[in-house]
């Protein structure tokens, strides 16, 4: 019984999203209309896809309430999967960020007549592939998280099925990603042959122990890499980045901007530091700590410096998660001098997954069908004419240009003073003058928005109505709020869930 | 009532706090839609809801405790935050927590029953204002922010009282803010303010340093660091800054800067002159004071609160709240004293011809923080505190009478200025009775009538002043590090007696001159004003039905009494600033309730403070001084304006136009601040925007954003769109990521201990190693082995070249050379790092 208290999130999202979609098949036919879309049925399944992901969530946080070390039997899934803190906090943050992300789509879909049950059933399980991730402690279950999650998110790229540029960013998101995957499973066999282990504990006690000696052993770390940073989509990994958020519905590219990337990031802190986490392997001369330490420079640069030339709020947004990527890659580095700079990632994910959320919500919530504001000059004045929709936009733009009292603010503090207390002093100030650039894209919005009046003649983007995305702008506004006033609980809750590998 | 309140959980502070925050908040949001009835419950129920608690409060607390035990009633409202202070550098928490003692518990007490008070006379006093429900949420929330600075148990807590009552004042005093000069009054009282808090700040870092806490108890126990610590710490270089020397530099001769003994202070002068600022800029002394005259701008019942009666004390109130550590500099003791005379006698001479009935009564009360200041600054902090009591009942009443008159004048004069002006006044004794006994009272009071509340409390202060002297408790301390102590030179005491009496008669002087040209005589005030009123005025709409458009030639109505809402609080007011006095009636008996009352509070100065042997039969000759002053400035008064008609004081003024007319100038302060502080603040001011312009917006920034942008479009290309070039970059990529990790990276660290080299080479995956350790230019061995580091020893000045080739799993190999040099002399362990060439 405890064992299935300890899976209860897995099993809900996979139970719920089965009955998602028999709920969809045998939906009434009265309410359909007649391009046979099925707009009743689906408007509930934005709500009981949320409900789901609460419950998830809820069920997380009773199992962190109850404590793991009491849940009798939580070990004996390892090391298919690990039911430790850092999976629980996992759970919780992909629940939060699933649970956004189908509020968006509960009011996104009917606005721009996308609404087919199905982008919950695929919001769930691609969820579900995401916490198997975070859980993964095998390299087995590792891959199997990673394509669950990825098929969906493909799908989801590809929604909207008569926009050519949606099918496009899924299908580039699709190849690409299959090539990563492919070059990661390489890795993979490659780590098998070496170690004779699959799973992540073992494998770093063999390549510990001497079968480092391997050359074979270095290519694997090589190939892995390749696929953990490919999915965080940094530089030169992230090409696929812009196009598939941009073509995407604006709900699965909350989805990935989140979910995705936070499930890639657990999966890249659990395989480095239990797999790769001692001796040569964090050397800073020719470990894998100065590979990052480049492709964070890297992402954060060259994402930044693109975002600030970009004419579409959209994609800027996408390119703005690619400079958070690399934020974060830099709170990986750190931790290879000290593990407990695994709580700063787990802050700065959680300040993240409410900020771009509710960016993204706001963005949704300026315009309408046919109508959809996508570009700078589409949010001129929008400050006067619709504030509401434009105050919780200026909030999470500050949040994510890390201005306090948001918790973008606390994020970006706690990952710099790890990346300082490693003693990396010239990545700190990269990423310090990295956050500025950042800062200029990020208000440039806001001058559009309240300093700007639009251009005469041009079309004006009137925001639509939708509860369902006011609460999800609610509930990230108070989380971006509370975590930039009291960030001390929730960190104490993310080093709690430290990985002590 | 302890069981259920106990004296370290007493909840019902809480409700003292929120119930003016709640008619704060409640008038604020909805009381333009509430209707002006519902405003003025909701702000009295607010008010006086919280003075019911405030005296259920203080009852428990005289019920509390043994004698003599300073003990207090507190409640945490929540855990703010912590820091690390004193010199141990322990963890200092600062939580938000309120206390009640003897002297907060009285303090509260006067702002919450004045302020019912006012509130209740404000209710009718602002009847007609379009702003009724602004007013009284400013009103009410000043009520709160200044119980918190009251009660607040620590000083980051009282901070924000005090940070919250200057923003009331600023708010109250720009209240007609449509007026330009009025918002240039309330911006002026609020930069004052800052300059003060500024010094209040600088202290709260200081004692966080030296004595490891911001709490009273904690400060308290913890005050003597700030004289008894360990070596010297104590002691703060002034001059040379920090302690330093100055050397000489590219032939500078900067050494004559250098002093033949270093200037510092005790830690205890600094943070006590730091307070002193904030409190010069709160309680309106020198040379902060300039804001307090301006501020009577604001609305009547506002100065007789905020700026006379309550927020301005709050000086004199932290004085008496940190007397621990004032008591351990006598220095800052005298400076108290002293800036307290000096002002005293200051504002008391510009209100000898002031016109305005209004800012005769704020120089008054500048005059009279100054005797709270002698008071305080010379050890009796009782007599001063005594002072602000008795000073809120009398002054309040004061102010509340000019506001009833005009209110009548504002009848017939619509004209801000003309109506206040006492030369238009006159003979409204016979028309308004009420407000002419209870002004008649309390300026007997303020002027120092003997039995009546001002005598006692200033005649208490002056005698004080005189026989009080305060020593340096760690004296020898000082003197064994060789420090000049400081003492009370014995002739300060009776120059600021005198300096005192001096300005008590001219305290009587313009007090009873005001009271004559107000109320005596006949009514001068029948068509002043009044022909003019629609020339000089167009806002007046002469339709207006109040705008009273009577024949100007004759005299019109009668001034009017104001109504009971304002006539009841004067009535209470001038009955507490009859008999207050009773409270502490020092010369006639030794049984002194309040003196019983605050004593456990300053049970620690009590040692600090040296009385003089043969005070007791000073009690009466030095009281007969302060009867005389009376005496001297009423007669005075009394025979220029009111047997001769003012022809004497005209006579004067014409005789000495130059002086009259520096005294009407206010001394001209204003614009020596105005020529020496202003205009270098501009000056500077002017060049940062010109850097600003032309060096960070013009050079900087333009330079910054077309290269992002440069860069950003140069990126921008690889953008292709095209699905192959991505997938290539993940191939270049893939590639650079192998080639890192195939190629061997030599890496070294170095540990150095008194010329012993240890050279450590990085780890890496599958690395074997080989040295050059004795740098003759080949390697020690042609074997790769997994030595991972060697040792050499280095004379002074003599220097190596070591070299390190490592072979990795790839059988790649790669070498580095190190150059170890020792510097001449050397330091003690450390790790270096080594370039790499």
């Amino acid at each position: 019984m405890l064992l299935a208290f300890a899976l209860s999130p897995f099993l809900i999202l996979g139970i719920g999203a089965l009955l998602l979609m028999l709920a969809e098949a045998f939906a009434a036919p009265s309410s359909r209309n007649r391009a046979g879309d099925n707009e009743e049925s689906a408007r509930g399944q934005a709500l009981g896809a949320t409900m789901v992901f609460l419950a998830a969530g809820a069920f997380a946080a009773g199992v962190w309430l109850y404590g793991i070390d009491d849940l009798e039997g939580a070990s004996s899934l390892a090391p298919w999967l690990m039911i430790d803190r850092f999976t629980v906090f996992f759970e919780m943050l992909l629940c939060l960020g699933g649970a956004l992300a189908s509020l968006l789509a509960g009011g996104y879909l009917p606005e721009h007549n996308l609404n087919r049950g199905e982008f919950y059933a695929l919001l769930l399980f691609s969820t579900l592939g995401a916490m198997i991730l975070a859980a993964a402690g095998d390299l087995l279950t590792v891959f199997l998280g990673l394509e669950t999650m990825s098929i969906g998110a493909y799908a989801m790229t590809a929604f909207r099925r008569t926009s050519s540029r949606s099918a496009e960013g899924g299908l580039k998101y699709f190849l690409l990603g299959s090539f990563a995957a492919a070059v990661m499973l390489y890795g993979f066999a490659l780590l098998y042959g070496v170690t004779a282990h699959t799973d992540l504990a073992g494998i770093g006690a063999s390549l510990a122990a001497g079968s480092a000696k391997s050359p074979f052993a270095i290519l694997a770390l090589a190939l892995v890499l390749v696929g953990l940073v490919f999915k965080v989509s940094a530089v030169p990994f992230h090409m696929w980045t812009p196009d598939a958020y941009e073509g995407a519905p604006t709900p699965a590219t909350t989805f990935m901007a989140i979910a995705v990337k936070s499930a890639a990031f657990a999966m890249m802190l659990r395989i480095l530091l239990t797999s790769f986490g001692t001796g040569a392997w964090i050397s800073w001369a020719s470990g894998w700590p100065p590979v990052l330490a480049w492709i964070s420079v890297l992402t954060m640069t060259v994402a930044n410096l693109i975002a600030g030339r970009q004419d579409s709020v959209k994609r800027m947004l996408a390119y703005s998660s690619i400079a958070h990527a690399g934020y974060l890659l830099l709170g990986v580095v750190a931790c290879s001098r000290s593990p407990q700079a695994t709580a700063s990632i787990l802050f700065y994910l959680l300040a993240y997954t409410a900020s771009t959320a509710g960016a993204f919500g706001a963005l949704i919530l300026c315009g309408r069908r046919g109508a959809e504001a996508v570009s700078y000059e589409d949010l001129s004045g929008i400050g006067r004419r619709h504030p509401g929709a434009a105050l919780p936009f200026a909030l999470f733009l500050l949040s994510l240009a890390g201005i306090p009292p948001t918790a973008g603010f606390f994020g970006k503090w706690f990952i710099f003073r790890s990346v300082i207390d490693g003693g990396f002093y010239v990545l700190a100030v990269i990423a310090l003058l990295n956050s500025v650039v950042g800062a200029y894209y990020y208000l440039r919005v806001l001058v559009f928005m309240y300093m700007r009046e639009p251009a005469a003649g041009a079309p004006v983007a009137t925001p639509m109505r939708s509860g369902y995305v006011a609460a999800a702008l609610l509930i990230s506004a108070i989380l971006v709020i509370a975590l930039g006033i009291t960030p001390g609980t929730t960190l104490d809750m993310a080093q709690a869930a430290g990985l002590t590998g | 009532m302890s069981s259920i309140f106990p004296a370290e959980d007493y909840s019902p502070i809480a409700l003292i706090l929120l119930l003016p925050l709640l008619g704060a908040f409640v008038n604020g949001i909805w009381g333009h839609r509430l209707g002006k009835p519902a405003v003025k419950l909701m702000a009295l129920a607010a008010v006086g809801g919280s003075f019911l608690v405030c005296v259920a409060t203080v009852v428990q607390l005289a019920f509390t405790g043994g004698e003599h035990e300073h003990h207090r009633l507190a409640w945490t409202a929540w855990e703010w935050m912590h820091t690390t202070g004193g010199l141990q550098r322990s963890s200092v928490p600062i939580d938000m927590r309120f206390s009640v003692d003897t002297l907060s518990g009285t303090m509260m007490l006067i702002v919450t029953g004045v302020g019912f008070l006012i509130h209740v006379y404000s209710t009718a006093y602002m009847a007609h204002d379009k702003s009724f429900a602004r007013f009284f949420c400013y009103l009410n929330l000043f009520i709160f922010a200044m119980l918190v600075l009251i009660l607040g148990d620590n000083l980051p807590v009282l901070f924000v009282g005090w940070e919250g009552v200057g923003l009331c004042s600023y708010l109250l005093i720009g209240f007609w803010y449509e007026h330009l000069p009025n918002a240039a009054a309330g911006k002026k009282a609020f930069i004052a303010n800052r300059i003060g808090d500024f010094g209040l700040i600088v202290a709260m870092f200081l004692l966080v340093h030296y004595t490891g806490a911001l709490d009273w108890v904690g400060m308290q126990s913890g005050a003597h660091s700030l004289m008894d610590t360990p070596a010297d710490a104590f002691q703060i270089h002034i001059w040379p800054p920090g302690g330093g020397t100055y050397p000489d530099i590219a032939g500078l001769p900067l050494h004559v800067l250098n002093p033949a003994k270093p200037f510092t202070i005790t830690a205890a002068t600094a943070v006590g002159l730091m307070l002193l600022l904030g409190c010069t800029g709160k309680s309106a002394q020198i040379p902060l004071y300039v804001w307090l005259p301006d501020a009577m701008a604001g609305p009547t019942p506002v100065s007789a609160l905020i700026h006379a009666a309550t927020m301005v004390t709050a000086g004199v109130y932290l004085v008496c709240r940190m007397s621990f550590v004032f008591a351990l500099s006598p220095f800052v003791m005298a400076c108290i004293a002293v800036i307290g005379a000096l002002t005293a006698l200051l504002a008391a001479s510009i209100a000898l011809v002031q016109n305005d009935i209004k800012k005769i009564l704020a120089y008054s009360t500048v005059s009279q923080l100054g005797f709270m200041f002698i008071g305080v600054g010379v050890g009796a902090f009782t007599a001063g505190f005594f002072h602000v009591i008795t000073h809120a009942f009398f002054k309040a009443c004061l102010f509340l009478c000019a506001g009833s008159v005009i209110h009548a004048m504002h009848a017939r004069i619509h004209d801000g200025d003309a109506a206040q002006d006492i030369r238009n006044m006159g003979g409204l004794g016979k028309y308004m009775r009420i407000t002419r006994w209870t002004f008649l009272v309390s300026t007997l009071a303020i002027i120092g009538c003997p039995g009546l509340s001002g005598f006692f409390s200033k005649d208490e202060i002056l005698f004080r002043a005189y026989v009080n002297h305060p020593v340096n408790p760690f004296a020898q301390r000082l003197a064994a590090f060789h420090q000049d102590v400081w003492v009370w030179p014995t002739w300060l005491g009776p120059a600021i007696y005198f300096a005192g009496l001096i300005a008590a008669a001219m305290t009587a002087f313009y007090m009873v001159r005001c009271y004559i040209l107000t109320f005596e005589g006949e009514f001068r005030g029948w068509t002043i004003g009044r022909p003019s009123m629609f020339k000089s005025n167009p806002d007046i709409d002469p339709h207006d039905p109040d705008a009273h458009h009577e024949d100007l030639k004759e005299p019109g109505r009668p001034p009017h009494e104001s109504p009971h809402a304002m006539t009841y609080p004067l009535i209470i007011l001038a009955t507490f600033a009859a008999f207050a006095g009773l409270l502490n009636p020092a010369p006639l008996t030794k049984h002194l309730p309040i003196e019983h009352w605050l004593e456990p509070v300053f049970e620690s100065t009590k040692d600090s403070i040296i009385t003089r042997p043969d005070a007791d039969h000073l009690t009466w000759s030095l009281a007969l001084g302060g009867i005389a002053a009376f005496a001297i400035g009423t007669w005075l008064a009394y025979w220029m304006y009111m047997q001769s008609q003012g022809e004497p004081a005209r006579r004067l003024a014409a005789s000495q136009p130059a002086l009259h007319r520096l005294l009407l100038d206010k001394w001209r302060v204003d614009e020596l601040y105005d020529w020496a502080v202003i205009s270098l603040v501009d000056a500077l001011a002017d060049t940062f925007a010109w850097f600003d312009e032309w060096v960070v917006d013009g050079l900087l920034a333009k330079v910054t954003s077309v290269v992002v942008a440069a860069l950003g479009n140069i990126l921008r290309v690889f953008q292709t769109g095209v699905v192959h070039g991505y997938a290539a970059l993940m191939v270049v990529g893939m590639a650079c990521l192998g080639w890192f990790f195939v190629a061997p990276h030599p890496a070294t660290s170095m540990t150095e201990s008194n010329g012993d080299y240890t050279l450590t080479a990085g780890p890496g995956i599958g690395y074997q190693y080989r040295w050059d350790a004795d740098g003759n230019g080949t390697f020690d061995s042609d074997k790769f082995g997994d030595q991972t580091s060697v040792k050499l020893h280095l004379d002074a000045g003599a220097s190596k070249t070591v070299q390190l080739e490592v072979k990795n799993a790839f059988g790649l190999t790669r070498s580095t050379k190190i150059v170890v040099k020792r510097p001449e002399p050397s330091a003690s362990a450390q790790l270096v790092e080594v370039g790499q060439n």
